[in-house]
Protein backbone atom coordinates (compact mmCIF):
# COMPACT_ATOMS: atom_id res chain seq x y z
CA UNK A 1 0.00 0.00 0.00
CA UNK A 2 2.88 2.74 0.81
CA UNK A 3 4.91 2.76 -2.22
CA UNK A 4 8.63 3.51 -1.21
CA UNK A 5 11.27 3.42 -3.97
CA UNK A 6 14.48 4.85 -2.06
CA UNK A 7 16.01 2.46 0.15
CA UNK A 8 15.94 5.42 3.07
CA UNK A 9 12.23 5.08 2.72
CA UNK A 10 12.01 1.47 2.74
CA UNK A 11 14.07 1.40 5.51
CA UNK A 12 11.95 4.01 7.20
CA UNK A 13 8.95 1.31 6.96
CA UNK A 14 11.02 -1.00 8.48
CA UNK A 15 11.99 0.40 11.35
CA UNK A 16 7.94 1.71 11.65
CA UNK A 17 6.51 -1.63 11.75
CA UNK A 18 9.33 -3.07 13.81
CA UNK A 19 8.63 -0.58 16.64
CA UNK A 20 4.88 -1.13 16.15
CA UNK A 21 5.65 -4.91 16.56
CA UNK A 22 7.41 -4.84 19.69
CA UNK A 23 4.77 -4.07 22.19
CA UNK A 24 3.03 -7.37 21.33
CA UNK A 25 6.10 -9.42 21.16
CA UNK A 26 7.58 -7.85 24.46
CA UNK A 27 5.16 -10.11 26.93
CA UNK A 28 6.24 -13.48 25.00
CA UNK A 29 9.60 -12.56 25.88
CA UNK A 30 8.77 -11.42 29.14
CA UNK A 31 6.86 -15.01 29.42
CA UNK A 32 10.17 -16.86 28.08
CA UNK A 33 12.54 -14.79 30.33
CA UNK A 34 10.30 -15.04 33.60
CA UNK A 35 10.51 -18.90 32.87
CA UNK A 36 14.11 -19.03 33.35
CA UNK A 37 14.80 -16.94 35.67
CA UNK A 38 15.95 -17.97 39.28
CA UNK A 39 16.43 -21.90 38.18
CA UNK A 40 16.53 -21.50 35.15
CA UNK A 41 16.03 -24.66 32.71
CA UNK A 42 15.23 -26.47 35.91
CA UNK A 43 11.76 -24.52 36.28
CA UNK A 44 10.77 -27.03 33.51
CA UNK A 45 11.64 -29.70 34.80
CA UNK A 46 10.10 -28.98 38.20
CA UNK A 47 6.89 -28.37 36.12
CA UNK A 48 6.87 -31.11 33.87
CA UNK A 49 8.00 -33.32 36.78
CA UNK A 50 4.31 -33.08 38.10
CA UNK A 51 2.24 -36.29 37.49
CA UNK A 52 -0.95 -34.42 36.91
CA UNK A 53 0.55 -32.52 33.94
CA UNK A 54 -0.22 -35.09 31.25
CA UNK A 55 -3.69 -35.01 32.64
CA UNK A 56 -4.46 -31.51 31.75
CA UNK A 57 -3.24 -31.85 28.70
CA UNK A 58 -5.23 -35.21 27.44
CA UNK A 59 -7.88 -33.45 28.96
CA UNK A 60 -7.84 -30.62 26.81
CA UNK A 61 -7.26 -32.77 23.81
CA UNK A 62 -10.18 -34.98 24.14
CA UNK A 63 -12.52 -32.25 24.48
CA UNK A 64 -10.38 -30.32 21.62
CA UNK A 65 -10.60 -33.61 19.14
CA UNK A 66 -14.42 -33.65 20.20
CA UNK A 67 -15.60 -30.19 19.74
CA UNK A 68 -13.79 -29.98 16.16
CA UNK A 69 -15.24 -33.14 15.12
CA UNK A 70 -18.53 -32.30 16.24
CA UNK A 71 -18.22 -28.93 14.14
CA UNK A 72 -16.31 -29.65 11.27
CA UNK A 73 -19.38 -32.64 10.69
CA UNK A 74 -22.42 -29.73 11.50
CA UNK A 75 -20.75 -26.38 9.85
CA UNK A 76 -19.82 -28.58 6.52
CA UNK A 77 -22.97 -30.37 6.16
CA UNK A 78 -24.99 -27.16 7.25
CA UNK A 79 -22.89 -24.74 5.22
CA UNK A 80 -23.67 -27.40 2.08
CA UNK A 81 -27.52 -27.28 2.69
CA UNK A 82 -27.80 -23.32 3.14
CA UNK A 83 -25.32 -23.03 0.31
CA UNK A 84 -26.77 -25.43 -1.96
CA UNK A 85 -29.66 -27.14 -1.32
CA UNK A 86 -33.39 -25.69 -1.79
CA UNK A 87 -34.58 -25.79 1.57
CA UNK A 88 -38.03 -24.15 2.47
CA UNK A 89 -37.59 -21.30 5.29
CA UNK A 90 -33.72 -21.75 5.37
CA UNK A 91 -32.67 -17.82 5.54
CA UNK A 92 -35.20 -18.05 8.56
CA UNK A 93 -33.01 -20.97 9.70
CA UNK A 94 -29.92 -19.11 9.29
CA UNK A 95 -31.15 -16.16 10.99
CA UNK A 96 -31.85 -17.81 13.99
CA UNK A 97 -27.49 -19.30 13.81
CA UNK A 98 -26.55 -16.36 13.39
CA UNK A 99 -28.52 -14.41 15.99
CA UNK A 100 -26.89 -16.80 18.22
CA UNK A 101 -23.59 -15.40 17.32
CA UNK A 102 -23.97 -12.72 20.18
CA UNK A 103 -24.32 -15.18 22.95
CA UNK A 104 -21.62 -14.88 25.36
CA UNK A 105 -20.99 -18.43 26.99
CA UNK A 106 -21.41 -16.89 30.72
CA UNK A 107 -25.12 -16.65 30.02
CA UNK A 108 -25.29 -20.29 29.30
CA UNK A 109 -23.89 -21.21 32.88
CA UNK A 110 -26.76 -21.06 34.46
CA UNK A 111 -29.48 -23.06 32.19
CA UNK A 112 -26.47 -25.77 31.79
CA UNK A 113 -25.70 -26.49 35.20
CA UNK A 114 -29.09 -27.24 36.13
CA UNK A 115 -29.58 -29.35 33.14
CA UNK A 116 -26.08 -31.04 33.16
CA UNK A 117 -27.36 -31.98 36.81
CA UNK A 118 -30.43 -33.32 36.14
CA UNK A 119 -29.62 -35.31 33.21
CA UNK A 120 -26.23 -36.65 35.02
CA UNK A 121 -23.58 -35.70 32.47
CA UNK A 122 -22.30 -32.99 34.80
CA UNK A 123 -18.70 -33.46 35.85
CA UNK A 124 -18.22 -35.35 32.25
CA UNK A 125 -16.69 -34.03 29.02
CA UNK A 126 -19.94 -33.58 27.72
CA UNK A 127 -21.04 -31.02 29.35
CA UNK A 128 -17.94 -28.85 28.29
CA UNK A 129 -18.00 -30.59 24.48
CA UNK A 130 -21.36 -29.79 22.98
CA UNK A 131 -21.95 -26.43 24.45
CA UNK A 132 -18.72 -25.24 23.54
CA UNK A 133 -19.61 -26.81 20.01
CA UNK A 134 -22.80 -24.72 20.02
CA UNK A 135 -21.02 -21.68 20.73
CA UNK A 136 -18.85 -22.77 17.71
CA UNK A 137 -21.19 -23.59 15.35
CA UNK A 138 -22.85 -19.91 14.17
CA UNK A 139 -19.86 -18.59 13.36
CA UNK A 140 -18.22 -21.50 11.36
CA UNK A 141 -21.48 -21.72 9.15
CA UNK A 142 -21.48 -18.07 8.10
CA UNK A 143 -18.08 -18.72 7.38
CA UNK A 144 -18.75 -21.88 5.33
CA UNK A 145 -21.50 -20.62 4.06
CA UNK A 146 -19.72 -18.07 2.93
CA UNK A 147 -16.76 -19.89 1.04
CA UNK A 148 -19.40 -22.38 -0.52
CA UNK A 149 -21.20 -19.98 -2.27
CA UNK A 150 -17.90 -19.07 -4.16
CA UNK A 151 -18.01 -22.89 -5.12
CA UNK A 152 -19.73 -22.74 -8.67
CA UNK A 153 -23.72 -24.52 -9.02
CA UNK A 154 -22.86 -25.45 -12.23
CA UNK A 155 -19.98 -28.31 -10.49
CA UNK A 156 -22.96 -29.64 -8.46
CA UNK A 157 -25.54 -29.69 -11.54
CA UNK A 158 -22.93 -31.80 -13.29
CA UNK A 159 -22.17 -34.25 -11.00
CA UNK A 160 -26.36 -34.44 -10.62
CA UNK A 161 -26.59 -34.89 -14.66
CA UNK A 162 -23.77 -37.59 -14.35
CA UNK A 163 -26.01 -39.30 -11.96
CA UNK A 164 -24.49 -38.75 -8.70
CA UNK A 165 -26.72 -38.02 -5.43
CA UNK A 166 -26.67 -35.04 -3.67
CA UNK A 167 -24.83 -36.69 -0.73
CA UNK A 168 -22.23 -37.62 -3.56
CA UNK A 169 -21.96 -34.34 -5.08
CA UNK A 170 -21.66 -33.21 -1.66
CA UNK A 171 -18.90 -35.60 -0.41
CA UNK A 172 -16.64 -35.94 -3.52
CA UNK A 173 -17.73 -32.34 -5.23
CA UNK A 174 -17.78 -29.91 -2.74
CA UNK A 175 -16.17 -31.52 0.31
CA UNK A 176 -12.45 -32.00 -1.40
CA UNK A 177 -12.71 -28.77 -2.32
CA UNK A 178 -12.74 -27.06 0.94
CA UNK A 179 -9.38 -27.57 3.05
CA UNK A 180 -9.22 -23.66 3.59
CA UNK A 181 -12.25 -23.27 5.25
CA UNK A 182 -11.59 -26.80 7.33
CA UNK A 183 -8.31 -25.34 8.15
CA UNK A 184 -9.41 -22.23 9.60
CA UNK A 185 -12.50 -23.99 11.01
CA UNK A 186 -10.02 -26.03 12.54
CA UNK A 187 -7.38 -23.33 14.10
CA UNK A 188 -10.86 -21.41 15.41
CA UNK A 189 -12.47 -23.51 17.05
CA UNK A 190 -8.83 -25.40 18.75
CA UNK A 191 -8.65 -21.67 19.78
CA UNK A 192 -11.74 -21.48 21.24
CA UNK A 193 -11.91 -24.46 22.78
CA UNK A 194 -8.38 -25.19 24.11
CA UNK A 195 -8.33 -21.60 25.47
CA UNK A 196 -11.66 -21.60 27.06
CA UNK A 197 -11.69 -21.28 30.85
CA UNK A 198 -15.01 -20.97 31.86
CA UNK A 199 -16.69 -23.92 31.00
CA UNK A 200 -13.87 -26.08 32.71
CA UNK A 201 -13.83 -24.45 35.49
CA UNK A 202 -17.94 -24.46 36.12
CA UNK A 203 -18.62 -27.58 34.94
CA UNK A 204 -15.46 -29.91 35.76
CA UNK A 205 -15.40 -30.67 39.19
CA UNK A 206 -13.19 -33.54 39.32
CA UNK A 207 -9.30 -33.03 39.84
CA UNK A 208 -8.97 -35.90 37.00
CA UNK A 209 -11.09 -33.79 34.50
CA UNK A 210 -9.41 -30.32 35.02
CA UNK A 211 -8.41 -28.48 31.81
CA UNK A 212 -4.95 -26.87 30.08
CA UNK A 213 -6.28 -23.27 31.02
CA UNK A 214 -6.79 -24.73 34.57
CA UNK A 215 -3.41 -25.29 35.12
CA UNK A 216 -2.38 -21.45 36.25
CA UNK A 217 -4.86 -21.69 39.22
CA UNK A 218 -3.51 -25.31 39.89
CA UNK A 219 0.16 -23.74 39.80
CA UNK A 220 -0.37 -20.97 41.94
CA UNK A 221 -1.45 -23.10 44.69
CA UNK A 222 0.51 -26.48 44.23
CA UNK A 223 4.24 -23.45 43.96
CA UNK A 224 2.36 -21.02 46.47
CA UNK A 225 3.09 -18.47 43.78
CA UNK A 226 6.82 -19.30 42.59
CA UNK A 227 6.44 -16.52 39.55
CA UNK A 228 9.17 -18.55 37.63
CA UNK A 229 7.64 -21.79 37.93
CA UNK A 230 4.19 -20.31 37.16
CA UNK A 231 5.28 -18.98 33.76
CA UNK A 232 7.15 -22.18 32.57
CA UNK A 233 3.80 -24.03 32.54
CA UNK A 234 2.49 -21.24 31.04
CA UNK A 235 4.69 -21.44 28.34
CA UNK A 236 4.78 -24.88 28.44
CA UNK A 237 1.12 -24.84 27.67
CA UNK A 238 1.05 -22.03 25.26
CA UNK A 239 3.15 -24.52 22.99
CA UNK A 240 0.55 -26.82 21.47
CA UNK A 241 -1.30 -23.87 20.03
CA UNK A 242 1.40 -21.91 18.66
CA UNK A 243 2.73 -25.35 17.05
CA UNK A 244 -0.52 -26.09 15.85
CA UNK A 245 -1.22 -22.19 14.38
CA UNK A 246 2.41 -22.25 12.49
CA UNK A 247 1.42 -25.76 10.96
CA UNK A 248 -2.01 -24.26 9.41
CA UNK A 249 -1.11 -20.91 9.24
CA UNK A 250 -1.38 -20.47 5.41
CA UNK A 251 -4.51 -22.66 4.94
CA UNK A 252 -6.25 -20.83 8.07
CA UNK A 253 -5.43 -17.82 6.19
CA UNK A 254 -6.55 -18.38 3.02
CA UNK A 255 -9.64 -19.91 4.41
CA UNK A 256 -10.68 -16.76 6.65
CA UNK A 257 -9.99 -14.52 4.20
CA UNK A 258 -12.34 -16.75 1.26
CA UNK A 259 -14.88 -16.84 4.32
CA UNK A 260 -14.93 -13.63 5.53
CA UNK A 261 -14.65 -11.50 2.24
CA UNK A 262 -18.52 -11.05 1.14
CA UNK B 1 -38.67 -31.10 -6.23
CA UNK B 2 -39.75 -33.90 -5.09
CA UNK B 3 -40.95 -34.47 -1.42
CA UNK B 4 -37.58 -36.72 -0.36
CA UNK B 5 -35.33 -34.49 -1.80
CA UNK B 6 -36.91 -31.64 0.14
CA UNK B 7 -36.41 -34.33 3.24
CA UNK B 8 -32.80 -35.12 2.40
CA UNK B 9 -31.84 -30.60 2.37
CA UNK B 10 -33.28 -30.56 5.91
CA UNK B 11 -31.09 -33.77 6.99
CA UNK B 12 -27.81 -31.67 6.23
CA UNK B 13 -28.87 -28.63 7.92
CA UNK B 14 -30.63 -30.56 11.21
CA UNK B 15 -27.49 -31.47 13.12
CA UNK B 16 -26.37 -27.85 13.22
CA UNK B 17 -29.95 -26.51 14.07
CA UNK B 18 -29.92 -29.16 16.61
CA UNK B 19 -26.87 -28.86 18.77
CA UNK B 20 -26.71 -24.81 18.20
CA UNK B 21 -29.57 -23.20 17.62
CA UNK B 22 -31.57 -25.84 20.06
CA UNK B 23 -29.38 -25.91 23.19
CA UNK B 24 -28.88 -22.26 22.88
CA UNK B 25 -32.09 -20.91 22.63
CA UNK B 26 -32.82 -23.71 25.09
CA UNK B 27 -30.49 -21.69 27.33
CA UNK B 28 -32.34 -18.47 26.41
CA UNK B 29 -35.51 -19.67 27.11
CA UNK B 30 -34.60 -21.51 30.36
CA UNK B 31 -32.16 -17.94 31.61
CA UNK B 32 -35.81 -16.08 30.96
CA UNK B 33 -37.64 -17.98 32.96
CA UNK B 34 -35.02 -18.01 35.75
CA UNK B 35 -34.62 -14.31 35.34
CA UNK B 36 -38.23 -13.94 37.22
CA UNK B 37 -37.45 -16.28 40.09
CA UNK B 38 -35.63 -15.66 43.44
CA UNK B 39 -33.26 -18.56 43.55
CA UNK B 40 -30.13 -19.73 45.06
CA UNK B 41 -29.53 -22.71 42.10
CA UNK B 42 -30.09 -25.67 44.75
CA UNK B 43 -33.04 -24.91 46.39
CA UNK B 44 -36.43 -27.50 45.25
CA UNK B 45 -38.84 -24.47 45.76
CA UNK B 46 -37.68 -20.86 44.67
CA UNK B 47 -39.93 -18.27 44.92
CA UNK B 48 -41.50 -16.44 41.52
CA UNK B 49 -41.13 -12.60 41.96
CA UNK B 50 -42.12 -11.73 38.29
CA UNK B 51 -40.19 -8.63 37.49
CA UNK B 52 -38.50 -7.81 40.45
CA UNK B 53 -35.19 -8.95 38.99
CA UNK B 54 -35.28 -6.61 36.49
CA UNK B 55 -36.32 -3.65 38.66
CA UNK B 56 -33.79 -4.22 41.09
CA UNK B 57 -31.48 -4.04 37.92
CA UNK B 58 -32.16 -1.13 36.93
CA UNK B 59 -32.10 0.61 40.22
CA UNK B 60 -28.42 -1.43 40.77
CA UNK B 61 -25.11 1.09 40.36
CA UNK B 62 -23.65 -2.26 40.21
CA UNK B 63 -25.03 -2.91 37.21
CA UNK B 64 -24.49 0.33 35.76
CA UNK B 65 -20.67 0.58 36.19
CA UNK B 66 -20.45 -3.11 34.59
CA UNK B 67 -22.32 -1.38 31.72
CA UNK B 68 -20.12 1.52 31.39
CA UNK B 69 -16.73 -0.04 31.43
CA UNK B 70 -18.01 -1.91 28.77
CA UNK B 71 -19.18 1.04 27.16
CA UNK B 72 -15.71 2.65 27.47
CA UNK B 73 -13.88 -0.69 27.06
CA UNK B 74 -15.57 -0.72 23.28
CA UNK B 75 -14.48 2.13 22.34
CA UNK B 76 -10.88 1.77 23.24
CA UNK B 77 -10.73 -1.65 21.88
CA UNK B 78 -12.31 -0.53 18.90
CA UNK B 79 -10.09 2.29 18.37
CA UNK B 80 -7.04 0.16 18.57
CA UNK B 81 -7.33 -2.92 17.31
CA UNK B 82 -9.54 -1.34 14.01
CA UNK B 83 -6.04 1.52 14.00
CA UNK B 84 -3.13 -0.70 14.64
CA UNK B 85 -5.05 -3.49 12.58
CA UNK B 86 -5.25 -1.20 9.63
CA UNK B 87 -1.79 0.19 9.88
CA UNK B 88 -0.10 -2.92 9.85
CA UNK B 89 -2.18 -4.43 7.08
CA UNK B 90 -1.17 -1.30 4.93
CA UNK B 91 2.59 -1.75 6.03
CA UNK B 92 2.47 -5.86 5.37
CA UNK B 93 1.20 -5.10 1.46
CA UNK B 94 4.12 -2.82 0.99
CA UNK B 95 6.64 -5.09 0.56
CA UNK B 96 8.45 -5.18 3.82
CA UNK B 97 11.03 -7.89 4.43
CA UNK B 98 10.26 -10.77 6.62
CA UNK B 99 6.76 -9.86 5.94
CA UNK B 100 5.72 -13.24 7.01
CA UNK B 101 7.20 -13.14 10.64
CA UNK B 102 5.75 -10.23 11.15
CA UNK B 103 2.98 -11.36 10.45
CA UNK B 104 3.13 -14.16 12.64
CA UNK B 105 4.13 -12.48 15.20
CA UNK B 106 1.35 -10.36 14.94
CA UNK B 107 -1.25 -13.06 15.53
CA UNK B 108 0.28 -15.43 17.63
CA UNK B 109 -1.40 -13.14 20.83
CA UNK B 110 -4.77 -14.58 19.62
CA UNK B 111 -3.84 -17.79 19.27
CA UNK B 112 -2.55 -18.09 23.54
CA UNK B 113 -5.22 -18.24 26.05
CA UNK B 114 -5.82 -15.34 28.06
CA UNK B 115 -5.63 -18.00 31.55
CA UNK B 116 -1.46 -18.60 30.10
CA UNK B 117 -1.20 -15.44 29.48
CA UNK B 118 -3.01 -13.76 32.53
CA UNK B 119 -0.07 -14.57 35.37
CA UNK B 120 2.51 -13.07 32.59
CA UNK B 121 0.64 -9.75 32.19
CA UNK B 122 0.17 -9.68 36.10
CA UNK B 123 3.77 -9.58 36.33
CA UNK B 124 4.66 -7.61 33.53
CA UNK B 125 2.09 -4.68 35.11
CA UNK B 126 3.31 -5.32 38.63
CA UNK B 127 4.93 -2.53 40.65
CA UNK B 128 8.44 -4.06 39.90
CA UNK B 129 7.53 -5.09 37.21
CA UNK B 130 8.76 -5.46 33.41
CA UNK B 131 6.55 -2.09 32.39
CA UNK B 132 7.70 -0.20 35.06
CA UNK B 133 11.35 -1.43 34.46
CA UNK B 134 11.01 -0.26 30.54
CA UNK B 135 9.18 3.48 31.74
CA UNK B 136 12.34 3.52 34.21
CA UNK B 137 14.83 2.53 31.14
CA UNK B 138 13.17 5.98 29.17
CA UNK B 139 13.86 7.73 31.70
CA UNK B 140 10.05 8.26 32.65
CA UNK B 141 10.60 7.50 36.48
CA UNK B 142 7.75 9.42 37.47
CA UNK B 143 5.47 7.56 35.55
CA UNK B 144 5.86 4.21 37.57
CA UNK B 145 2.85 3.04 39.28
CA UNK B 146 1.09 0.25 40.28
CA UNK B 147 -0.90 -0.14 37.30
CA UNK B 148 -2.92 -3.11 38.37
CA UNK B 149 -3.49 -2.08 41.42
CA UNK B 150 -5.13 1.10 41.67
CA UNK B 151 -8.40 2.21 40.52
CA UNK B 152 -7.33 4.72 38.26
CA UNK B 153 -5.30 2.98 35.77
CA UNK B 154 -6.61 -1.12 36.55
CA UNK B 155 -9.48 -0.62 33.39
CA UNK B 156 -6.74 0.73 30.89
CA UNK B 157 -4.71 -1.96 31.77
CA UNK B 158 -7.48 -4.24 31.19
CA UNK B 159 -8.16 -3.32 27.80
CA UNK B 160 -4.56 -2.90 26.65
CA UNK B 161 -4.13 -6.64 27.06
CA UNK B 162 -7.33 -7.15 25.37
CA UNK B 163 -6.17 -5.10 22.68
CA UNK B 164 -2.60 -7.22 22.65
CA UNK B 165 -4.08 -10.32 22.67
CA UNK B 166 -7.27 -9.65 19.78
CA UNK B 167 -5.80 -7.25 17.55
CA UNK B 168 -4.45 -10.12 14.93
CA UNK B 169 -7.77 -10.83 14.26
CA UNK B 170 -8.67 -7.08 12.70
CA UNK B 171 -5.04 -7.29 11.04
CA UNK B 172 -5.95 -10.70 9.09
CA UNK B 173 -9.25 -9.34 8.14
CA UNK B 174 -7.47 -5.82 6.99
CA UNK B 175 -5.00 -7.57 5.48
CA UNK B 176 -7.62 -9.95 3.25
CA UNK B 177 -9.67 -6.79 2.39
CA UNK B 178 -6.98 -4.79 1.00
CA UNK B 179 -5.57 -7.53 -1.01
CA UNK B 180 -9.02 -7.27 -3.16
CA UNK B 181 -8.37 -3.32 -3.56
CA UNK B 182 -7.83 -3.22 -7.23
CA UNK B 183 -3.89 -2.19 -8.00
CA UNK B 184 -4.75 -0.01 -10.96
CA UNK B 185 -7.19 2.47 -8.49
CA UNK B 186 -4.21 2.88 -6.79
CA UNK B 187 -2.15 3.57 -9.75
CA UNK B 188 -4.17 5.56 -10.93
CA UNK B 189 -4.10 7.72 -7.66
CA UNK B 190 -0.54 8.04 -7.66
CA UNK B 191 -0.54 8.99 -11.41
CA UNK B 192 -2.87 11.99 -10.33
CA UNK B 193 0.18 13.23 -7.89
CA UNK B 194 -1.57 11.33 -4.45
CA UNK B 195 1.19 10.78 -2.06
CA UNK B 196 1.13 7.42 0.35
CA UNK B 197 -1.03 9.00 2.94
CA UNK B 198 -3.60 10.78 0.85
CA UNK B 199 -3.68 6.92 -1.34
CA UNK B 200 -4.46 5.32 2.14
CA UNK B 201 -7.04 7.80 3.63
CA UNK B 202 -9.05 8.44 0.28
CA UNK B 203 -8.74 5.40 -1.45
CA UNK B 204 -7.96 2.13 0.79
CA UNK B 205 -9.79 3.26 3.92
CA UNK B 206 -12.86 4.17 2.09
CA UNK B 207 -12.74 0.51 0.58
CA UNK B 208 -12.29 -1.44 3.38
CA UNK B 209 -15.35 0.47 5.03
CA UNK B 210 -17.14 -3.18 4.98
CA UNK B 211 -14.43 -4.79 6.77
CA UNK B 212 -14.04 -1.79 9.30
CA UNK B 213 -17.91 -2.69 9.88
CA UNK B 214 -17.29 -6.40 10.73
CA UNK B 215 -14.77 -5.31 13.23
CA UNK B 216 -16.93 -3.07 15.08
CA UNK B 217 -19.46 -5.95 15.24
CA UNK B 218 -17.13 -8.41 16.57
CA UNK B 219 -15.57 -5.49 18.97
CA UNK B 220 -19.14 -4.87 20.25
CA UNK B 221 -20.22 -8.66 20.92
CA UNK B 222 -16.74 -9.32 22.29
CA UNK B 223 -17.05 -6.43 24.86
CA UNK B 224 -20.29 -7.28 25.78
CA UNK B 225 -18.39 -10.94 26.43
CA UNK B 226 -15.44 -9.87 27.98
CA UNK B 227 -14.95 -12.13 30.98
CA UNK B 228 -11.49 -14.01 30.96
CA UNK B 229 -8.79 -11.11 30.93
CA UNK B 230 -10.61 -9.11 33.71
CA UNK B 231 -11.79 -11.98 35.75
CA UNK B 232 -8.26 -13.86 35.49
CA UNK B 233 -5.94 -10.64 35.44
CA UNK B 234 -7.88 -8.56 37.90
CA UNK B 235 -10.86 -10.80 39.53
CA UNK B 236 -12.14 -7.65 38.08
CA UNK B 237 -10.70 -5.54 40.92
CA UNK B 238 -9.51 -3.59 42.84
CA UNK B 239 -12.56 -2.32 44.39
CA UNK B 240 -15.04 -3.74 41.11
CA UNK B 241 -12.93 -1.24 38.69
CA UNK B 242 -12.67 -3.79 36.10
CA UNK B 243 -16.19 -5.31 36.65
CA UNK B 244 -17.78 -6.12 33.22
CA UNK B 245 -21.02 -7.73 32.65
CA UNK B 246 -19.71 -10.90 32.08
CA UNK B 247 -17.61 -10.87 35.73
CA UNK B 248 -20.91 -9.29 37.25
CA UNK B 249 -22.65 -12.17 36.14
CA UNK B 250 -20.38 -14.93 36.90
CA UNK B 251 -20.24 -13.16 40.40
CA UNK B 252 -23.70 -12.77 41.09
CA UNK B 253 -24.64 -16.82 39.83
CA UNK B 254 -22.00 -18.73 41.14
CA UNK B 255 -19.64 -17.41 44.50
CA UNK B 256 -23.02 -15.55 45.32
CA UNK B 257 -25.44 -17.90 44.61
CA UNK B 258 -28.17 -15.25 42.94
CA UNK B 259 -29.30 -17.30 39.56
CA UNK B 260 -32.17 -15.59 39.28
CA UNK B 261 -30.84 -12.19 39.48
CA UNK B 262 -27.38 -13.64 37.32
CA UNK B 263 -30.17 -14.52 34.80
CA UNK B 264 -32.03 -11.10 35.27
CA UNK B 265 -29.00 -9.50 34.20
CA UNK B 266 -27.75 -12.03 31.43
CA UNK B 267 -30.96 -11.19 29.80
CA UNK B 268 -30.72 -7.70 29.35
CA UNK B 269 -26.84 -8.49 28.49
CA UNK B 270 -28.21 -10.67 25.31
CA UNK B 271 -30.97 -7.57 24.24
CA UNK B 272 -28.33 -5.28 24.67
CA UNK B 273 -26.03 -7.38 21.72
CA UNK B 274 -28.59 -7.77 19.97
CA UNK B 275 -29.17 -4.24 19.55
CA UNK B 276 -25.91 -3.26 19.19
CA UNK B 277 -25.54 -5.87 16.56
CA UNK B 278 -28.38 -4.94 14.46
CA UNK B 279 -27.65 -1.04 15.07
CA UNK B 280 -24.16 -1.28 13.68
CA UNK B 281 -25.97 -3.75 10.76
CA UNK B 282 -28.28 -0.50 9.87
CA UNK B 283 -25.62 2.23 10.35
CA UNK B 284 -23.42 0.39 7.91
CA UNK B 285 -26.24 -0.42 5.57
CA UNK B 286 -27.11 3.67 5.36
CA UNK B 287 -23.70 4.60 4.87
CA UNK B 288 -22.70 1.85 2.26
CA UNK B 289 -26.22 3.23 0.06
CA UNK B 290 -24.51 6.87 -0.23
Amino acid sequence: MFEVRTFGGKLVLQIVITLMVIPFVFPLIAMIQGSLAGTGWNNYAVVLGISQLPLFFLNSAIIAVSVIAVVYVCTMLAAFGFSKLHIRGKEFYFWLLLAALTLPEVVLITPLFVTTTSIGIYNTYWAVIIPLAALQIPFTVLLARNFMDGVPDALIEAARIDGASTWKAFRYIVLPLTSPIAAALVVLTLIGTWNDYLMPLVFLQSSSLQTITQVPDFFISEFSNDQTKILAAAVITAIPEVVAYLLLQRLFERGLSAGALK
Amino acid sequence: MNKSLRFRGYAYIIPALVISVGLIYFCIGYTGYISTLNWDGVSPDPIEVGFQNFLKLFNDADFWRALSHTAIFFVAAFVFQAGLGFVFAALLHSKVKLAGVYKVLIFLPVVLAPATMAPVFRQIYSPTGQFNAVLGFLGLHWLEQPWLGQVSTSLAVITSIAVWSGMGVSFILYFAAMSQVDPEVLEAARIDGAGNFRTLVSIVWPSVRGTTLAIAILTAIASLKTFDIPWLVAEAGPNYSTEFLGTFIYREAIPLNAVGYASAISIMLLILALVVAITLRVIGRDRSAD
